[in-house]
């Protein structure tokens, strides 16, 4: 039984089905919408779907019971098979005594056996610049009359799959501690108010922090198109009823506390404050600025009446943003009518003898900040630096090693080659072969 | 000079080079070869020179940024890598074959770039959430592997007419199947740092390295093809016709995550 398990979880067959059955998965779970509302769900599929879909948390897909499985199972699968790999390697990039080994002249993959009746030191003179231009600078060992070169280079780009093998786990096992320990949600907060609340991704419901975070203020930049150029939210943590620290988050900046990131997401308007608006007395032509907010009444100045704002459009009529205005007379019913900016249409601007017009007004937005917690980062990024590593390791370093004996006595000495190299094999053969030609030639 | 301009003389020069490969293929003549790669060379030269000419005049238009930053500009980018990628494996598999099939896809996509009543041309202001300096290292990564990948795609179909067609003038199906192997080694390391970057700038802009958006996740299916490519070639020993169908569904995962995701699918990458 323990032998079946150690077969399967070490075989590449395995590796490749969890490859596929990752990859066709996720492609499920990128047709199927994921974290959207239940009603959003149940709009789309028939009840029976729906209820099969949602049985196998296919809505949620990548944090499925199944989804996870896969994953441990390749986590096991890479342990098992690196755990194999790693005496394999020591053992391949151990020196002990590898100078002088008639062995490898039956076991590596590479191996040439050739005459040659020229005088000994010139034999060896020109072994030397073979393996110097092949590999690198020879080692002599002579042993009972038989000569032996060898030489190894890059046998530390052995460790490089390993390296990224081992980085793939550190990268799931920072996953996991990030989903176990950490959190992912948003707040959105007015200009001026403060927070501790947190909603959650994924109807998973709020989360409340320990501090209150306060958005001092909101700064919205655009381009001449109208499109967002930059924004950016002063910030202030409030811990225990004190100022703590302030920042500025803004898009691609975030602000960091205590290992919460607090990035800038999204903005919107929560609404107008501050409005001013101008009324002109038509028969002294004299101008008062009024300043008030929504729903509040003010005396108008040398009158009886009063004015008050009933509510704000953004862009009434196509010509831009107005106020519905309210015109209260004693004894009368209250009159409303719109109210533009710089008087774009004043006939319906005059009420008891003032002209308004819109002067001014201070949108109030709010501030989408994504909260994140995840103790599992810098794992991730342990191995994210490590898989670099391990790639270049393998892929700009070749293992290469030969062995070189020269055996035999005057006018008949038989050089034996063995070589060995982790990649590029049929490159390594055809120079071997040619050096081997000058060798030989008379 | 408009650097659109340019870029059109660039796609003729493309189709140009794409042509006197060919004639060289025929012909078997190492000076048509040669002539095939200084016309492509002076087209990458031209289409580098749009590229920066391009990062120049949206800094005289107050709204600077890396000319990668929209449909047009990725595509543009995309040919030039196809070409680029080609002139550094040409070192080592030189063949004209390689040159027509380079050039003739750097030629495709620019023209489609260019002629496409779709794809705005425009120089557009940068929104917020690109303005990060993992754009540009993100962006080439991503793209050179998409390049590699084309070329090993390229290989693919050639193997497979040379197996089932068996069509004289193309190289040794062993060869072929070698140089596919090497592109999709190579480009398996460049997505990864593509997606390496890409989880470093989702952190810093979303507070999350990876959150499964679909074009996240279409990466990952893409990588976890092309890794099953590499684990059945090296440890099983994989090679030929088995391989090569591999690497043509892989590249059809790299062309859903570079355009399916953005016209099928929606996700956060909306402007890419």
């Amino acid at each position: 039984m323990l032998k079946k398990l150690n077969k399967l979880f070490s075989s590449i067959r395995l590796t490749i089905f969890l490859f596929l059955s990752l990859a066709v998965t996720s492609i499920m779970g990128t047709i199927i919408q994921q974290g959207l509302p239940v009603e959003r769900y149940k709009a789309l599929y028939s009840p029976n779907l729906y209820s099969a879909l949602k049985f196998f948390n296919v809505f949620d897909m990548y944090h499925s019971s199944w989804f996870t499985a896969l994953l441990i199972l390749l986590s096991i699968n890479i342990i098992v098979c690196t755990s194999k790999q790693i005496p394999r390697t020591i053992k391949l990039i151990s020196t002990k005594k590898k100078e002088i080994a008639d062995t490898v002249f039956r076991s590596l993959q590479i191996r040439k056996t050739f005459q040659s009746k020229k005088e000994l030191p010139e034999i060896e003179r020109q072994s030397e610049i073979l393996i110097q231009s092949l590999v690198g600078n020879p080692v002599k060992r002579v042993k009972d009359g038989t000569s032996y070169f060898f030489s190894e280079t890059g046998k530390y780009s052995r460790l490089g799959m390993i390296l990224v093998h081992i980085s793939i786990l550190l990268i799931l096992a920072g996953g996991v501690i990030g989903t176990m320990l950490g959190f992912n949600g948003q707040m959105n907060i007015v200009e001026g108010n403060k927070s501790n609340t947190v909603i959650l991704f994924g109807e998973k419901g709020p989360e409340k922090l320990s501090f209150e975070v306060r958005c001092d203020d909101f700064d919205v930049e655009f381009y001449e198109t109208g499109m967002p150029k930059e924004y950016k939210t002063d910030l202030t943590i409030i811990d225990d009823g004190e100022k703590v620290v302030s920042g500025v988050m803004r898009v691609n900046h975030p602000f960091v506390y205590r290992g919460l990131k607090f990035c800038q997401a999204t903005y919107g308007v929560a609404g107008e404050t501050d409005f001013l608006i101008g009324a002109r007395n038509n028969q002294t032509g004299k101008k008062t600025v009024l300043k008030l907010n929504v729903m509040k009444k003010t005396a108008l100045p040398e009158s009886n009446n009063s004015f008050a704002i009933a509510r704000f459009v953004q862009n009434q009529n196509s010509m831009g943003p107005s106020v519905l205005g309210v015109f209260l007379e004693p004894g009368k019913a209250h009159d409303i009518f719109w109210i533009f900016q710089n008087g774009r249409n004043t006939n319906q601007q005059q009420k008891g003898g003032f002209t308004f017009t819109l002067e001014d007004f201070n949108t109030l937005y709010y501030t989408g900040i994504q909260v994140s917690k995840d103790p599992g980062v810098p794992l991730v990024w342990i191995g994210f630096c490590l898989i670099l590593i391990g790639f270049v390791l393998s892929l700009f370093f070749t293992h290469k090693r030969i062995w070189l004996r020269i055996s035999g006595s005057q006018e008949k000495y038989e050089i034996s080659i063995a070589a060995g190299v982790s990649k590029n094999r049929k490159t390594f053969e055809d120079k071997l072969e040619g050096l081997i030609r000058e060798i030989t030639v008379e | 000079m408009n650097d659109t301009f340019l870029i059109s003389i660039v796609t003729f020069a493309y189709f140009f080079a794409a042509f006197v490969f060919l004639v060289s293929i025929v012909l078997h003549k190492k000076p048509v070869d040669k002539c095939a790669l200084i016309i492509t060379v002076a087209g990458l030269t031209l289409q580098t020179s749009a590229i920066i000419m391009r990062w120049i005049h949206s800094y005289q238009l107050g709204i600077g940024h890396a000319p990668l930053s929209n449909f047009y500009e990725s595509l543009v980018f995309f040919s030039w890598s196809i070409v680029f990628v080609y002139l550094i494996m040409r070192k080592r598999y030189r063949n004209s074959l390689f040159g027509m099939l380079a050039a003739f896809f750097a030629f495709l996509i620019l023209a489609y770039a260019s002629l496409s009543g779709s794809v705005n041309c425009a120089i557009q202001p940068l929104i917020p959430a690109l303005q990060s300096n993992w754009l540009i290292s993100h962006v080439i990564s991503c793209f050179l592997a998409y390049a590699c990948f084309v070329i090993a795609f390229g290989t693919s179909l050639l193997y497979l007419l040379k197996i089932k067609i068996k069509v004289a003038v193309l190289p040794d199906a062993s060869f072929l199947d070698e140089v596919t192997y090497k592109m999709i080694s190579i480009g398996f390391v460049l997505l990864t740092v593509g997606i390496i970057t890409g989880a470093a700038w989702a952190d810093r802009a979303w507070g999350r390295y990876w959150g499964w958006d679909p074009k996240e996740t279409w990466s990952l299916i893409t990588w976890l093809i092309y890794g099953a490519f590499l684990h059945t070639h090296l440890a099983r020993g994989w090679r030929g016709v088995r391989m090569s169908l591999v690497s043509i569904i892989g590249f059809i995962a790299v062309i859903f995550t570079y355009l399916g995701v953005n016209y099928v699918l929606s996700g956060l990458h909306s402007y890419f």
